[in-house]
């Protein structure tokens, strides 16, 4: 494995590791990687200079995204185009519940955290995918969820992991034992709020979101302290009535407009700020009874990484009728634009346009289609979409591309700093969108409406698309049939790993989209792939139907 | 294609009774054994709640997804429901332990119900009765509408169109006919033609049976089952039409009475 490790950091893992547990075993010093002999003690704290430097230890995959940037992108390059084809089945783990699996899991100097349905965690040796701990969480029956049973993963912070559950709690849980620490309220199940995604460990901090765009909540995101769980601050995003934005709301609408904060969101260490994706206003289909912009819904927000305090917001969609959330993971990169080195945020959103954001001060650098879309004209030069008329939900229901679920959803893109493009799946869809009138009951779905997708899901075109941030243009694409619900990992074997619905598991020449490997696994995929090594292995583990597979090359196990 | 899909469906109908109006008490409504909303346009109703609900999972005509393996729901046999107060239940509630959610508050006593009516409805008798002849359709069947060349009826015929042993539980009446003149009206994916082109100019076409993102399979005119990868040096397209020939000329309204007859009378209990 030709690692680039940083010799000074090598060091700090090593004296971290020592000092705070002397369970790290024979850190080589060529390598930032450790090697376990047999029987070597596993898994070391995490502190928060290992979060901010995740990159350079990518035999570990230490929060959702893979580092703070949310990159999903690992400099482990011993897959390559070379020898991908040879990738062989190294285990499997069976999740014992028929819901979606849309998990990444976690790993830790040799220990994986798999999260599965509906509130759960294991942890399993990452060499053979065999358990060490379980934790089941208790759910009341009348939870209230609009879309399955789900979990998305945990994040660590020292030895604690944390997880959202479905009955709006977040859980700090021991990573050695799997022992409950403490559990805390986020929100009231019972009002339309749970939570699906993994926090975001900010400092000492974990910073979480909420779900519930479907019941008329009215979203936030937190912040916890993550030894007590205590609430450190808490950020709406519908401002209330002390703030000229909630003018945005006709009447009390803002009271029950949801803009949910359900997907992880990333942070930048310099600027200091967290930056968070916001879903659908709420109902979703009938805009008539929310008149206005309807900030923050479908933005994404920065926000002061101590206090949570606004920086700046940018809404991609204004008065969303259509249930686009801006559920999309903020990929941070830097770019060059136009001879300047930008501090950018790349994002391909839900509504069918694809932005280039600069992340310190929110400014519209660029935008353009990167899926179908027949709502907007484009964007005007602040990057707010120039709407087409007769394209709101109506009774008698109105075609409009892309569909509610979007040209893309909350499935995890990649960036690639060796190749520079994004890559998102994408989809070329189009629905009947119908409004209706609703009244909100606390608790109860709040949506105004339906959709319907005219055509069987054969008559469309799915594909991950490779986009150049620096002009918005798609420089290739890998199409697929019929679509797909899953992420993308980007590798510095200049691979892009996915799946489909049609349950394969493959990778792409990240220059050109060539297909170079994929197995059929034979089931649908809801979750995103990553990557890690143990003792000079690297392994690719993706959720396939309900069963985690890893992979890897022939290699001593 | 598109267009004529969507403009063949029926059009919105009653969505005002969505809308508005009293919400009778939920517990009164599911402990009536009796579906007060039966009607034809309670059909056509429920089969629009359908597809903007429920047909995520369980398919755009209810008869299983492609994706999500929600189940076939034109069986007339439902896994968790023998009863209109049962599947008023499920559809309300949803089915613990499992993907199937509730509408529960998301829709009314009267949408829910118009979801059994729907649902009941796929039990296509309820369409109305043939009256054409099937005694003289099952004769054109195998003469001169020369049918089985393509399909089968229990056992008997070709494999190259869909199997209508069951037809009739499947397509109502109006559906039928429809077929026999408009055989891309509601093609389904499934009877499209894949046409491969090998690298020396061979040609091989068959009814596309499956697809993914890397592999196809088809069934050529001769019954053989073939399989290709997207990726070799074969080529290969999609051709989104039916192959059946239209019935518009060759039969008389009459003959097409009667050959609709038969269809309708093949079903699996009669």
């Amino acid at each position: 494995m030709t690692l680039t490790p940083n010799p000074t950091h090598t060091r700090t893992i090593s004296r971290v590791a020592a000092v705070l547990t002397g369970l790290m075993a024979a850190v080589h010093p060529a390598a930032a990687q450790p090697s376990f002999s047999e029987g070597a003690a596993l898994f070391s704290p995490v502190t928060w200079e290992r979060l901010v430097n995740a990159a350079d230890e990518p035999h570990n995959w230490l929060m959702y995204n893979g580092t703070l940037d949310s990159q999903r992108f690992s400099r482990l390059d011993q897959i390559d185009a070379d020898n991908v084809r040879q990738l062989k089945l190294k285990w499997a783990h069976h999740i014992p519940q028929l819901d979606r699996a849309e998990t990444t899991p976690l790993v830790v100097d040799g220990v994986m955290f798999i999260t599965e349905s509906p509130s759960n965690v294991v942890a399993v040796d990452a060499v053979t995918g065999r358990p060490f701990w379980r934790y089941d969480h208790p759910l009341p029956s009348d939870l209230r969820l609009c879309c399955g049973r789900n979990n998305r993963g945990v994040s660590i912070l020292g030895e604690t992991l944390y997880m959202s559950t479905l009955d709006a709690h977040l859980v700090a849980i021991d990573g050695r034992s799997g022992s409950l620490l403490w559990s805390r309220e986020v929100a009231d199940y019972r009002s339309g709020y749970s939570k699906t995604a993994a926090p975001l460990i900010v400092k000492d901090q974990v910073v979480t979101g909420i779900a519930g765009g479907e019941y008329g909540i009215r979203g936030f995101l937190d912040s916890y302290d993550a030894d007590t769980g205590e609430r450190l601050w808490r950020t709406h995003t519908i401002p209330g009535p002390d703030h000229p934005d909630n003018r945005t709301w006709a009447g009390d609408s803002w009271r029950t407009g949801g803009s949910p904060t359900w997907i992880t969101g990333s942070y930048d260490p310099e600027l200091n700020l967290v930056y968070w994706g916001t879903g659908n206003p709420g109902p979703d289909w009938n805009g008539d009874v929310r008149q206005g912009d309807n900030l923050y819904a479908d933005s994404v927000l920065a926000l002061d990484g101590d206090t949570g305090e606004m920086s700046w917001y940018f809404q991609f969609t204004p008065h969303d009728e259509h249930d686009w959330d801006a559920i999309q993971v903020p990929v941070l990169a830097d770019i060059e634009l136009d001879g300047e080195t930008r501090k950018a945020m790349l994002w391909a959103n839900r509504n069918g346009f694809y932005y280039t954001l600069d992340r310190e001060t929110g400014e519209f650098l660029l935008g353009k289609p990167f899926a179908k879309q027949t709502w907007a004209e484009g964007l005007d030069e602040n990057g707010r979409p120039i709407r087409r008329p007769n394209t709101s939900p109506s009774q008698e229901g109105t075609l409009v591309a892309p569909i509610a679920g979007g040209g893309t959803n909350w499935w995890s893109p990649a960036f690639s700093p060796r190749t520079n493009l994004m890559y998102v799946n994408a989809f070329d869809g189009e629905a009947l969108f119908f409004s209706r009138e609703q009244e909100y009951k606390e608790g109860d779905n709040f949506t105004g409406g339906g959709t319907e997708t005219p055509l069987p899901i054969e008559h469309y075109h799915s594909a991950i698309r490779a986009i150049d941030p620096t002009t918005g243009d798609v420089e290739w694409e890998f199409p697929i049939t019929p679509r797909s619900r899953s992420g993308v990992l980007a590798t510095a074997g200049d691979l892009v790993f996915s799946a489909s619905v049609d349950g394969y598991f493959y990778a792409l020449d990240a220059r050109t989209g060539a297909p170079l490997w994929h197995i059929s696994l034979g089931g649908p995929v809801h979750a995103q792939p990553m990557t890690y090594a143990v003792n000079g292995q690297q392994y690719v583990s993706m959720t396939i139907g309900n069963t985690l597979y890893t992979f890897g090359l022939d290699g001593d196990e | 294609m598109s267009t004529r899909l969507s403009t063949r469906w029926p059009a919105v109908a009653l969505l005002a009774t969505l809308t508005g109006g009293a919400v009778p008490a939920i517990a009164l409504a599911q402990d009536a054994d009796n579906n007060p909303y039966t009607s034809r346009i309670d059909i056509r109703t429920g089969r629009r709640l359908f597809r903007a609900q429920c047909s995520t999972c369980h398919g755009l005509n209810a008869a299983g997804g492609n994706e999500s393996a929600g189940p076939d729901l034109t069986t007339g046999q439902f896994r968790h429901a023998d009863s209109d107060a049962g599947l008023f239940r499920v559809i309300r509630d949803g089915v613990r332990s499992t993907s199937m959610l509730g509408l529960g508050a998301d829709a009314n006593d009267q949408s829910i119900w118009q979801l059994v009516t729907y649902l009941r409805s796929l039990d296509v008798t309820a369409g109305g009765t043939p009256s054409g002849s099937s005694a003289a359709g099952q004769q054109l069947f195998t003469g001169k509408g020369n049918c089985a060349r393509c399909h089968m009826v229990n056992g008997r015929g070709q494999r190259i169109g869909p199997d209508l042993s069951f037809v009739g539980d499947r397509r109502a009446l109006a559906d039928l006919e429809t077929d026999l003149v408009d055989p891309d009206a509601e093609l389904l994916p499934r009877w499209w033609t894949m046409r491969a082109v090998g690298p020396g100019g061979q040609v091989v076409e068959g009814l596309r049976m499956d697809e993914d993102t890397f592999t196809f399979r088809i069934m050529d005119a001769e019954e053989n089952l073939r399989a290709f990868s997207k990726y070799s040096d074969w080529t290969y397209e999609r051709i989104q039409q039916s192959t059946m020939p239209d019935y518009a000329e060759t039969l008389t309204a009459d003959e097409r009475n009667d050959l609709v007859a038969y269809l309708f009378s093949l079903r699996s209990e009669p």
